[in-house]
């Protein structure tokens, strides 16, 4: 919460000053009570009010003009406001390693969960891609508002092959390069990048991260698995498959996103989730002074409304 | 000892013509007497002036009894008698209670008790008869031991001079019962029969027993004070309302019609009570309002 107008809130020092005067004059109407021998007999007679019920109608009153004196301030409160003709693209593993099983189930099938943790995540106006790759891109998703193509292409996915990186973050930013937005200016877009291994074949994913970069798209890796990582091999021998965070923290440096390191489900979906909000939703100062004007409007009326019934009269 | 004040307000109360006085003199001894039946001379009586009889001159009476009128009308010697008077003491009671400090309407019901205390003692004092004071209000009763003549009159004025006893303030401990404590006092101070004229507004709780005892010897007449403002209370809008006696605050909102018919009500049941009360005792009630004159009601009642 911020104010505008700051110096506005200086007229808040009504609401003590007032406070003063009528408890001055409180203290006047008692000074000079009139003097009556059958007090004793009235005050059996009239009810005892309790204290609340006597200090309701002046302390509504009271921040109600606290409540004005804030709305002349113009305060302000930072919403999170779905980006308009945003773009997201998932680029997805799908090579041999995610067949590990060190994230359970297999490390394929926590990515998948995760997609879905993230499409939950975010707003239906959100336009989300998807690049699923191993030794080449395997499957491409523009960025559509169907978020259900995006479940369907996730959920398809086949853990084979080797991994090029690179090659999967270009396609991903020639599609993301050609959506213009309505203004002639290029929409916000950003990219997530799900591996859990080194580049094995293609470009290099540095030089992608530096062509986003250019872009101003960000890219945001999570290195997925644990050092002891293990995949079946087809003549029986076990191969170790640990995570390479080094360099998708350096694709994540270079092209101004922020890397995440997983070793589990749940992290794994924390981390979409964060992602999802993260993306899809930017911070917009508002201001809200008509909701403030409303509350104090009421706390008037209420305070008005009980004075009168409960004591006819104001305070 | 509180000191007593004049109150602010006084009026006096107002003129006294002497006739007036006369005449309730004869009211009050014929209401006494009643009391002081007995045909048989008591020590300390003294020659009256009614007359009890006029008869034909014995060998034996007193030669300074003869009549000089009858015995020239009818040639024989008669003497006059009278009937014996005892020399009555007068004990009055004033009530000087903060409460008494209040009126509306023209007079302060103070100004009235000083009136019926000087009347009274002007009364009292008169062929040989002896006037005492209670005071009663504060925390201690003060108290003029029954005397007579002029400067039993005076001493009488002094202390009505005095005034009544200042406003009570809140967490001051209050002299409530005073008026019962100055009954039982006068209960036990006076031993022959006499006259005890309390004047009161009888707000005070607990008076009735102590004046049941004083009216088991003597003749009482109870002379309630009584302000038109405390029957009703009048419309004022948001009053705060302040008990002299106790100092107590009170916030009111005179306007409300319902809340005047409730306090008119229970005024009204509480000057009931207090009739029924005097009635019990066997007191004479006589009632005075600030706003009338009370020296043509005092003795309209007690005639």
């Amino acid at each position: 919460m911020s104010f505008a107008a700051p110096w506005w809130l200086l007229t808040a020092l009504a609401v003590p000053l007032l406070g003063g005067f009528w408890w001055t004059q409180r203290a006047r109407r008692r000074q000079h009570a009139l003097r009556h021998p059958g007090v004793a007999m009235i005050g059996a007679m009239v009810p005892r009010v309790p204290a609340w019920r006597r200090w309701l109608p002046a302390g509504l009153l009271a921040l109600a003009a606290l409540g004005l004196s804030a709305t002349v301030a113009r305060p302000q409160m930072t919403f999170d406001v779905p980006v308009e003709k945003a773009s997201v693209v998932l680029v997805t593993d799908a090579s041999g390693s995610m067949e590990a099983a060190d994230v359970q189930p297999t490390r394929l099938q926590a990515a998948q969960l995760a997609a879905e943790r993230f499409m939950s995540a975010i707003p239906d106006t959100l336009l989300v891609g998807v690049v699923g790759y191993a030794s080449s891109v395997r499957a491409t998703l523009d960025p559509t508002l169907e978020h259900e193509q995006v479940r369907a292409t996730i959920a398809a996915l086949d853990a084979d092959g080797g991994t090029a990186s690179g090659d999967a973050l270009n396609a991903a930013l020639d599609s993301l390069a050609a959506r213009k937005g309505d203004d002639g200016e290029t929409a916000p877009a950003a990219i997530v990048l799900l591996s859990d291994g080194k580049t094995t074949e293609g470009t290099s994913p540095l030089e992608a991260a530096d062509r986003a970069e250019q872009l101003g798209i960000p890219i945001f890796t999570v290195a997925l698995g644990t050092d002891d990582g293990v995949v079946m091999q087809p003549d029986g021998e076990l191969l170790r498959v640990p995570p390479d965070p080094e360099t998708l923290r350096a694709i994540a440096d270079r092209s101004g996103g922020r890397a995440f390191q997983v070793e589990d489900t749940g992290a794994l979906e924390g981390v979409y989730e964060d992602l999802g909000s993260r993306i899809g939703t930017e911070p917009e100062e508002r201001e809200v002074s008509a909701a403030f004007a409303g509350v104090s409007l009421l706390l008037l009326a209420g305070g008005l409304g009980v004075g009168l019934r409960w004591r006819s009269r104001v305070v | 000892m509180t000191a007593l004040r004049t109150p602010a307000g006084r009026q006096g109360p107002g003129a006294l013509p002497g006739d007036a006085v006369a005449r309730l003199d004869v009211a009050l001894r014929r209401r006494a007497s009643g009391a002081l039946s007995g045909d048989h001379l008591t020590p300390g009586a003294a020659t009256g002036m009614e007359i009890a009889q006029l008869r034909p001159y014995e060998a034996g009476d007193d030669v300074r009894r003869l009549d000089p009128a009858a015995s020239a009308r009818t040639g024989v010697p008669h003497i006059r008698l009278q009937v014996p008077e005892r020399a009555v003491t007068v004990w009055l009671v004033l009530d000087v209670s903060p409460s008494m400090a209040f009126g509306t309407q023209g007079r302060l019901k103070s100004d009235v008790t000083e009136g019926v205390a000087e009347v009274v003692g002007r009364m009292a004092v008169r062929r040989g008869g002896r006037i005492a004071v209670a005071v009663v209000g504060g925390a201690v009763t003060r108290l003029l031991p029954p005397s007579g003549g002029r400067m039993a009159l005076a001493r009488l004025r002094a202390l009505i001079r005095a005034g009544v006893v200042p406003d009570g303030a809140p967490g001051a401990p209050t002299a409530a019962g005073a008026l019962a404590n100055g009954l039982r006092r006068v209960a036990r101070l006076a031993r022959a029969k006499g006259v005890v004229i309390v004047v009161s507004d009888f707000r005070d709780p607990d008076w009735a027993g102590p004046l049941r005892q004083v009216a088991a010897r003597h003749t009482v007449v109870a002379v309630q004070v009584v302000d038109p403002a405390e029957s009703e209370l009048p419309d004022g809008g948001q009053l705060v309302l302040v008990d002299p006696e106790t100092g107590d605050l009170v916030e009111v909102d005179t306007s409300s019609p319902a809340l005047r018919e409730v306090y008119a009500g229970a005024e009204r049941e509480r000057r009931a009570q207090v009739t029924s009360g005097l009635r019990h005792a066997g007191a004479g009630h006589v009632v005075l309002h600030t706003n009338r004159d009370w020296l043509r009601d005092l003795g309209r009642s007690l005639a």
